[in-house]
């Protein structure tokens, strides 16, 4: 019963709910603008919301990373520029029923399926945070290192055209994330010995870069093409889209919920891990993968939303951030007086139940202005193409430059806007260079790190694989990943089921 | 249709991230070249990346930078190869497909945002790259592209510099005064 | 209003006048902050700075620049002009950035306007290990050399420091060290079994001694800590270490050399009200951070010992790139 009252609380006083339908709103528009991202909101609402008193903070926080996450889709599948890293998979498909006059649609089906994946993180927050914090826990660098190596068998998965250009940009994604000084031992990466190069390349250039700028150049080719217009009168999906994606939904939401709550695993990889996932699992689409499907949105979007919730486990059972935005909390929690920790959910568990309670609601908003805005966000893309495209190019300019206050990145950006460009004329696919960036960090650190424990020793290594439960699950998932989509695997599966194949 | 072609249908460019553009049974203008550039910097990469530790050991700095720039070099020769045996595209060429006219002048435009950005300031360097870009784009009447640029310029500086206090280079615009009297007037200190 | 408008008209023909230097603030101030937004560093600016607006009557915009241990924030606010409006807020690393080859320029190029407060360390274990307390760690360490592992973010970091000064007092110990990108990270594996022991600042640690997930072992101070009042002192396990106590890292608030006095001083007075507020008092103490709140002479000397003592005794480590001696920073008397 108390914990009912400390989870309606939020709707006990009319202040506190404004607020989180504040913040949800701003949080929709702050993640679908490249570059004006929740963390960077969040922080400045620290300063922002000083004086304030606790609850009224923590539910304009809240609000507006639940929006935030959310947000990045509407970028990402109206201009092919997601509006935050974890909306990288969702331009995927959005962007091809974007295309074809399907916007509203997508966002439709983007919207009801976020607040599905929303829900369930928020679910498993509230029932099961503390079995899954000690599960986060136990995860060591080794298999950290074997998550990072799983995510990279993705390239797979995200290259349609090449597979050998796919690696080729997979490496490549991995190589620009280890370009600056090393963050363990602070030796030079790559900086060929420049300065402006020791702070290495920040990933949002890359992607702004990468899909922006390329996409913008790609665009003036056609400039006098007349915009696609957008079929607006189905926005919200039939309850039989639902329940056909509902089986779907639910894994990559346990994708998402687990990602999220790994420290120092977030959104983006959750999205992407789910989008690999419905590749996988889904035998037949209706329309094939990176033209427009369906699944390819609902599991990615599914997966990042339920990525909130999970964040948030380790952050109140352990005062351990699960992503940055959580990070950034717990520094507020501090501000306000709060010690998030092990011994919070003991001293005030109101104050956790008090969070889960403006996460739903919060979730609530989002499906409400989700849906009612479609409208008017669609007519973006119906602008002249001669407006859209500089203001897409200006937009990356200033996203690019906000993340740091760095003109570096500026640069970067533009460099990296026409060399995709080339890569796009030429068949090289672009998302492999990102998720090589994504888990570049992850894969090389982790890997040391576990190296290290061992003594430098690889038997030790193997033997620390072997004896431990979840390592070797990890390690027989790569491993079955990886045959699964080398040539072996089909003359495998010849020779055993005879000449069918999918 | 070649079932194994996943490209654009008319016109390869690419326009969506995921179906690359290009073809798979022929070789465009350019992409031989792109390809023997990429093994290039894949070798340069390599050495580089052998500079950081060399074979120090299996923790040091520079040994996932190595693997992984073996990797680009070993797909990035792949590539070369199976392009260079590939027939050329007939009716394509580089000026007409890959590198128009237009997209060589943005490129240049966007270049010259870069270097007058820092000396200029964001808010003279960005008006005159929108009265351009529309400008040049749009084929309308000064007015047309002199008010769409100042109102969508406005906008977004307002979001970026005003709502979430991004600095942006201030240049030879006095913008921080210029605010502090906003401020000051506002909350009647003026 | 038209004397407003006549003021606005002046401010923004001539934005360099020295009438800006005299009614100082005219403009808002950009605060540099060299570390990621959540850490320490940011948390600390963030909840001292309003404070510090309204006793200045003008507005500080921060930011934060991350990259490269923090030197790309500090050559930003070097490039800039020494006018005031362009302050770096940061902690104690740009001392250690030219002897670990990170940079060039350090706290000497900078005015300091208040070095708001100071960390202590702290030596915690995993709740499982086979030890509990430091001498326990010690007999450990001797009868399994080479197998405790210990983590370290880093040279020049803390955990480096630490342990350059466990290796100076108690004699090389044979571990393990496992580096990390920043204490938070670090914590976590050590909750995790990843790593066995780890020194961090006691702030960081606090509220999972308290939860009973980490095992405090030695608090490096000198004096009994208010907040552990039952962990050993480094001084009692160790009469060896008080050559190097007290220390800890530090943050602090600091101007480009060669602006005005009059700035220098506006700004000094205002975060030395700030640093007085009880609300930002409560929170350092409440993280478990020692207030220092000291500016001009005071804090320049501050400065140099700190950097005397922590460069030398990692250069005798065999940790740093450059002898100290190179940059003229001499050796401690004691």
């Amino acid at each position: 019963m108390e914990i009912l009252i400390a989870i309606l609380t939020v709707f006990t006083q009319p202040q506190l709910l404004i607020l989180v339908g504040i913040g949800t709103f701003a949080g929709i528009y702050i993640g679908a603008i490249p570059g004006l991202s929740v963390t960077m909101a969040v922080s400045i609402l620290i300063s922002f919301t000083f004086s304030w008193e606790v609850l009224p903070a923590i539910s304009l926080m809240v609000g507006i990373y639940m929006g935030g996450v959310y947000g990045g889709s509407r970028t990402a599948i109206l201009l092919n520029i997601p509006g935050a890293p974890s909306a990288i998979a969702t331009a995927m498909d959005g962007y091809p029923m974007a295309q074809k006059g399907e916007a509203g649609q997508a966002i439709g089906v983007t919207t009801v399926m976020s607040f599905f994946g929303g829900l369930i993180g928020i679910l498993v927050l509230a029932l099961a945070a503390p079995f899954v914090s000690e599960f986060a826990l136990t995860f060591q660098p080794r298999d950290y290192m074997l998550l990072a190596v799983l995510g990279i068998l993705l390239v797979g998965s995200l290259s349609t055209g090449s597979l050998v250009k796919g690696i080729f940009a997979g490496a490549l994604g991995i190589a620009i994330g280890s370009v600056g000084r090393d963050p363990l031992t602070f030796t030079e990466r790559f900086t060929f010995d420049f300065k402006l190069m020791e702070g290495g390349i920040s990933f949002i250039a890359v992607m702004i870069g990468m899909f922006g700028v390329s996409e913008a150049l790609q665009q003036l080719q056609n400039v006098n093409m007349k915009s696609v217009r957008q079929k607006i009168d189905r926005i919200v999906p039939s309850f039989g889209t639902i329940k056909k994606y509902l089986p779907l939904s639910l894994q990559t939401s346990s994708i998402g919920v687990i990602i999220g709550a790994l420290p120092g695993t977030g959104g983006d990889i959750a999205a992407l891990m789910a989008y690999d996932h419905a590749k996988r699992v889904t035998k037949n689409p209706k329309v094939p993968f990176g033209q427009g499907a369906m699944e390819g949105l609902v599991a990615p979007e599914t997966a990042n939303n339920a990525a909130v919730g999970g964040a948030f486990i380790p952050m109140m059972t352990l005062g351990i951030p699960g992503d940055a935005v959580t990070a950034i909390m717990i520094g507020a929690l501090f501000i306000h007086g709060l010690n998030p920790g092990p011994m919070l959910m003991i001293d005030q568990p109101d104050m956790f139940w008090f969070i889960v309670g403006a996460l739903l609601t919060a979730n609530f908003f989002m499906l409400i202005f989700g849906l009612t805005g479609i409208k008017t966000f669609t007519k973006i893309v119906e602008m002249p193409r001669s407006i859209i495209i500089p203001l897409i190019l200006l937009l990356s300019i200033v996203g690019a430059y906000a993340v740091n206050t760095s003109i570096t990145d500026v640069y970067w950006m533009l460099g990296f806007g026409v060399f995709g460009y080339f890569m796009r004329h030429y068949g090289y696919p672009l998302g492999p260079v990102i998720l090589g960036v994504i888990l570049s960090r992850l894969l090389d650190d982790n890997w040391r790190r576990a190296i290290i424990s061992e003594r430098e020793d690889l038997g030790r290594f193997f033997e620390g694989i072997f004896t431990s439960p979840l390592s070797l699950v990890l390690f027989v998932s790569v491993i079955l990943i990886f045959v699964s989509q080398t040539p072996i695997w089909t003359a495998l599966k010849r020779r055993l089921f005879g000449g069918e194949t999918l | 249709m070649d079932p194994e072609f996943r490209g654009d249908i008319d016109h390869h460019d690419g326009t969506s991230d995921a179906l690359p553009g290009g073809y798979v049974e022929k070789r465009r203008p350019g992409e031989l070249g792109f390809a023997i550039f990429l093994t290039l910097a894949s070798l340069g990469l390599l050495y580089s990346a052998y500079g950081i530790s060399g074979f120090e050991a299996l923790s040091s700095p520079g040994s996932v930078p190595m693997a992984t720039t073996t990797v680009m070099l070993i797909s990035a020769l792949v590539v070369a190869w199976r392009t260079a045996k590939l027939p050329k595209v007939a009716g394509e060429t580089l000026s007409k497909d890959i590198l128009p006219v237009m997209v060589i002048i943005f490129v240049g435009f966007l270049i010259l945002f870069g270097v007058l950005l820092k000396p200029l300031g964001f808010l003279p360097t960005s008006a005159l790259f929108l009265v351009a870009a529309i400008k040049l784009l749009s084929r309308k009447g000064w007015g047309y592209s002199l008010t769409i640029a100042f109102l969508s310029l406005f906008v977004i500086w307002l979001v970026f510099r005003i709502v979430f206090t991004v600095l942006l280079p201030a240049g030879i615009v006095p913008e921080a005064e210029f605010i502090q009297f906003f401020r000051n007037l506002l909350s009647g200190k003026g | 209003m038209s004397r407003k408008l006549i003021g606005a008209i002046v401010a923004l023909g001539l934005s360099a006048t020295v009438a800006t230097a005299q009614d100082y603030p005219t403009k808002e101030i950009q605060g540099i902050i060299q570390w990621g937004a959540g850490g320490s560093t940011d948390t600390v600016m963030r909840s001292v700075t309003p404070h510090a607006e309204a006793a200045l009557g003008g507005t500080v915009v921060m930011q934060n620049m991350t990259g490269a241990v923090g030197a790309i924030a500090l050559n930003y606010v070097v490039d800039a002009e020494a006018d005031g409006y362009t302050l770096l807020m940061g902690a104690e690393n740009p001392m250690l950035y030219k002897i670990m080859g990170l940079g060039d320029e350090d706290y000497s190029a900078f005015t300091p306007i208040n070095l708001l407060a100071r960390g202590t360390p702290l030596l915690v274990a995993n709740v499982n290990a086979p030890f509990d307390d430091y001498a326990g760690m010690l007999a450990y360490i001797a009868a399994n050399p080479g197998e405790l592992k210990m983590g370290a973010t880093g040279p020049g970091g803390l955990p480096s420091v630490i342990t350059a000064m466990m290796n100076t007092v108690e004699g090389k110990l044979d571990v393990i060290a496992v580096p990390y990108d920043g204490d938070g990270p670090a914590l976590t594996a050590l909750q995790g079994g990843a790593i066995d022991v780890m020194p961090a600042v006691l702030g960081a640690a606090i509220e999972g001694v308290r939860a009973g997930n980490m095992k405090p072992l030695l608090v490096f101070d000198t004096k009994t800590n208010a907040t552990l009042p039952d962990v050993q002192i480094a001084t009692d396990a160790n009469a060896g270490y008080a050559t190097y106590l007290p220390w800890g890292p530090f943050f602090g608030v600091f101007a480009k050399n060669g602006t005005p006095d009059n700035v220098i001083a506006a700004l000094t007075s205002a975060y030395a009200t700030a640093a007085e507020n009880p609300e930002f008092v409560d929170l350092m103490n409440g993280r478990g951070f020692t207030m220092m709140n000291i500016s001009g002479e005071e804090a320049t000397d501050f400065l140099s010992k700190w950097q005397q003592g922590t460069a030398w005794l990692l250069d005798d480590a065999g940790l740093t790139k450059a002898s100290p001696a190179d940059f003229g920073i001499a050796r401690p008397s004691n």
